[in-house]
């Protein structure tokens, strides 16, 4: 047993991002829990709670959360997302959130086991404190530790020095790490993601010569459709009294969900940047809406993944706060790292996230990188879960070795020496 | 196996009853003490009894062997059966926290837990107030700084990539990594200079030497470390170029320096100061390698006992060469060729299907010109074959193999009329010498007898010599008496010749 290092303890890990929450088993390779962390919610006012299967509630509203959650339209629903810009901004639903993925879904009593939790770099003291109180005082842990997403998506790639490049459904964060600790002066995020998504909406909505704008209706509105033909305009009816009962939270949240659906299967990129002419020999793309429109996308849904690695000169002058380009990250921690490092951070370059799963995304950024550092060395794990939860899988690692069990932050430690302890233990 | 009546009755001690009339069973036979061979199925023994051949025994086939995970214990088919959750300490911690794991039921209670061995605090020193301002005082760092960077190092383990990435001192001025660094490893050195230090000085100088640092050559090297990484495609290709270029230069000068060293040899002979003796023997090694190895392509490999031929029983897979087949392929041109049963068996000598201008043969590349120098002399074109069939290309082989000898043997020749021409002016100039210079001696008596030999031979002895470069070995004692000239090139360790170079030189 002591060969690899391995000792469970059956501690749990809880991976909270802006599109899901991973919560498993330490030790297993792939999160047992993954729920959504957009979730539905009523404010009932007064007492009255509703009580909806696969809901939990709480004082004057009732949550609506997991898999039908959000998804499912309910009359007068709202939606919200506790999670801003990777940090968690709303901390009254976070409870809920991680009480639905431990009891109800992984079915198991949270005071007996001791849970390691993820945190972005950018994290403020403050809310790891937070999270530590919530553990510690809601759910009775008896153990606990908050742990770096840049460190445990390092570990999970099997590297103590690494250079992390993450793409999650908001962020985009570039993260130096040696020997298992993040240089946070080398730390550079952006919110380029939102900027891709706004990008995609942008061109659906437009018309262009070729089509008329998109309508972004979701399937949970429409009553029924017909099969028309290519380009043509769509016949479809719409559930009117759905409309009407529909909040425009969730309205906005289903349709970012179309554009998404969207950018996942028709959107790419061009591995050796941009090129018109490359663009128009690609093979054009078919995609059928839910409203029945069906169209073919060519040169336009190569543009969305050029977002990522390059903004117009125009664009940059027209807006000020425009989120940095993935290149520009990876320049930004590399000028702020030693020099000495650079070497050693450019050979092991990790790519995580489920942004990263964009097609083309890799070999684009392969191609970036060669340019300035020829030596250089990408891992991108080929499996799609590791390479979307790779927070949550370098923490089962983690907490599932021997040596790891004298970081905890015990019960006790917390009774004795409150929050500081947190900022002292979890380096 | 099955008790039959027959034991029963013979433990019993019940009497044998004779054949039972009426019985439709055969008789048993009783049982023969002969145990199941291993790697064979019961159902298959029973069937061929114990007249199995051993062969079968012998295929039985191996699986891989299960790993010994359990400590040698009876029940290995489950892991966790002698197993149970039970609570430890770790010795690690400070606190009484409980974990629980799995552990072997016949572990004992109170061990101490097997990672805690792994909690190394780091080796980082402290000091007092006293010896601080005995030797530690600096203008630059404040006690309360130097404090706070201990404790960083001590907390990061002296990373100092981290220790740097952490260090944020309340109102300090802001610090390099290579500051922190040089302040860090200074305190380290005086406090082992200072202190009394309970080993010999040498282990003492060990430790202070651990802990050297300077700052100028690190911040040099920094300085080559950045140069390195910002220099431009362009000034990569012109290193890359020039680097090429080195080595052409390097190689030239040594090619240049050869051809001097020949150059005096032929020239200057003896008198050059060089070892001119090498020079011919590794010619003839040279000649006799080639020989060696053209031989060994062919026949070597033949009767070579390291490589097993095949043996006469292994079957052959052969066409019955039936009148049929032989009408067959007599109307279809085609020409079958036995598969060589000689050569072994080997992927390397298997010959695949091909396209026969593929095989078209090719000049050694060394004699390559030369050969098509010659062919063009003769107006001949070998490098396209209009129409290579079967015998055309054997012709080819066989043109190719002829101006190949021809072309060799006029190397030889030409070879060995310049060595003639060359030992015989030197022979010339060793006369004069000779005649001049010391009229007795043993020098003179070797030259007057080679002279002597020489003109005894004459015409004849060129011919002589001629072979004799090619055939070395084997003419040594015809050649023992002969001139001069043959002796040298040949640099065959005659007895005569020996004393004669070793006097010379």
């Amino acid at each position: 047993m002591v060969n690899y290092g391995g000792d469970e303890v059956s501690a749990l890990v809880v991976d909270i991002g802006s599109s899901s929450l991973r919560a498993g088993y330490a030790g297993d390779d792939t999160p047992k829990a993954i729920i959504p962390t957009t979730y539905g919610y009523h404010d009932t006012g007064g007492d009255e709670e509703m009580e909806v299967e696969g809901s939990a509630t709480q004082k004057r509203r009732s949550l609506y959360i997991g898999q039908n959650g959000p998804s499912m339209w309910r009359q007068g629903m709202e939606v919200a997302n506790p999670i801003v810009d990777g940090l968690i901004n709303d901390f009254s639903v976070i409870p809920p959130l991680i009480e639905h993925a431990l009891m109800d879904v992984m079915r198991c009593t949270p005071s007996e086991h001791p849970i390691l939790v993820t945190e972005p770099t950018w994290n403020t003291p403050a809310n790891r404190e937070r999270m530590a109180e919530i553990m510690f005082e809601q759910f009775q842990v008896p153990a606990f530790y908050i742990a770096n997403t840049g460190v445990l998506n390092a570990f999970a790639a099997g590297r103590g020095t690494a250079l992390v490049i993450d793409v999650g459904k908001t962020m985009a964060s570039v993260t130096p790490v040696v020997d298992g600790f993040v240089l946070r002066k080398g730390l550079s995020y952006s919110t380029l993601p939102q900027l891709v998504h706004a990008h995609a909406r942008h061109i659906l909505v437009t018309p262009t010569s070729m089509r008329r704008g998109v309508e972004l209706l979701p399937h949970q509105l429409i009553a029924n459709k017909v099969l028309v033909d290519l380009n043509a305009p769509p016949r479809f009816s719409i559930k009117e009294d759905r409309v009407l009962a529909t909040t425009n939270s969730w309205r906005t949240w289903a349709e970012n969900r179309e554009v998404d659906e969207w950018i996942q299967s028709v959107a790419g990129i061009l591995e050796q940047g941009w090129n018109d002419q490359l663009a128009a020999s690609r093979p054009p793309k078919p995609y059928e809406f839910p409203t029945g429109y069906n169209t073919y996308f060519g040169g336009e849904r190569l543009s969305v993944g050029e977002q990522y690695f390059y903004h117009p000169p125009p664009l940059v002058a027209s807006n000020p706060n425009l989120p940095k380009h993935i290149p520009s990250l990876i320049t930004d921690t590399l000028r702020s790292c030693d020099a000495e490092l650079r070497q050693v951070l450019s050979s092991n370059v990790v790519v995580t996230g489920g942004g990263t799963l964009f097609t083309g995304f890799v070999d684009r950024l392969v191609s970036e990188l060669t340019r300035s550092f020829p030596h250089t060395k990408i891992h991108a794990p080929g499996n799609p879960i590791e390479r979307r939860y790779g927070g949550w899988l370098g923490g089962s690692i983690l907490a599932s070795l021997g040596t790891f069990h004298q970081l905890w932050i015990s019960k006790e430690e917390w009774q004795e020496h409150g929050k500081a302890i947190v900022g002292q233990r979890c380096k | 196996m099955a008790a039959s009546a027959a034991d029963v009755r013979s433990i019993l001690s019940i009497p044998e009853p004779s054949a039972v009339p009426g019985s439709s069973q055969p008789r048993k036979q009783p049982s023969v003490p002969t145990r199941k061979p291993e790697g064979i199925s019961r159902e298959l023994y029973s069937l061929i009894g114990p007249s199995a051949p051993s062969l079968v025994a012998l295929t039985k086939p191996r699986l891989k062997q299960k790993p010994n995970l359990g400590g040698g214990s009876k029940v290995k088919w489950h892991l966790w059966i002698d197993r149970e959750c039970r609570a430890f300490k770790n010795s690690a911690r400070q606190d009484a926290l409980e974990l629980r794991h799995w552990v072997k039921a016949s572990a004992p209670e109170d061990a101490e837990y097997p990672f805690a061995k792994y909690n190394i605090p780091p080796n980082v020193f402290t000091y007092s107030q006293d010896e601080y301002t005995r030797f530690l005082e600096d203008k630059e760092w404040s006690k309360e700084e130097t404090d706070y960077l201990f404790k960083v190092a001590r907390d990061y383990d002296v990373r100092w990539f981290v220790v740097y990435d952490r260090y944020d001192y309340p109102g300090g001025v802001p610090r390099t990594v290579d500051d922190l660094k040089e302040r860090y490893y200074s305190v380290c050195r005086k406090l082992v200079r200072n202190r009394p230090w309970a080993g010999d000085e040498a282990s003492k100088a060990q430790m202070i030497t651990s802990y050297l640092f300077d700052k100028e050559r690190e911040l040099t090297r920094k300085k080559y470390i950045v140069s390195l990484e910002n220099r431009t495609p362009e000034q990569i290709a012109e290193e890359e170029a020039l680097f090429i270029e080195v080595k052409r230069l390097e190689q030239n000068e040594r090619r240049f320096r050869k051809e001097r060293d020949e150059l005096l040899r032929t020239i200057a002979g003896i008198e050059s100061g060089l070892p001119d003796i090498v020079e011919d023997e590794g010619l003839m090694n040279l000649v006799i390698d080639t020989k060696k190895k053209k031989r060994g392509s062919t026949a070597m490999d033949m009767d070579s006992p390291s490589t097993p031929a095949i043996p006469a029983s292994f079957p052959i897979v052969k066409r019955p060469q039936t009148a049929k087949n032989a009408a067959f392929d007599a109307a279809n041109c085609i020409i079958r060729t036995d598969p060589p049963t000689t050569i072994p068996v080997t992927k390397a000598a298997h010959q695949p299907a091909h396209l026969r201008s593929y095989k078209l043969p090719v000049p050694k590349a060394a004699v390559a010109p030369k050969i098509t120098a010659a062919l063009a002399e003769l107006g001949i074109s070998h490098s396209r074959l209009v129409m290579p069939t079967r015998d055309n290309i054997m012709q080819l082989e066989s043109l190719l193999e002829a101006t190949t000898a021809l072309v060799e043997t006029k190397r030889v020749v030409d070879k060995v009329d310049y060595d003639i021409r060359v030992l015989k002016s030197r022979l010339g100039m060793r006369e004069s010498q000779g005649a001049e210079g010391r009229p007795g001696g043993t020098e003179a008596m070797d030259v007057d007898e080679g002279h002597d030999g020489a003109e005894v031979v004459g015409e004849d002895g060129r011919a002589q010599s001629v072979l004799s470069t090619r055939s070395a070995r084997s003419r040594k004692h015809t050649r023992r008496s002969m001139s001069i000239s043959s002796v040298d090139t040949s640099g065959t360790a005659t007895t005569r010749a020996g004393t004669k170079r070793q006097k010379r030189s």
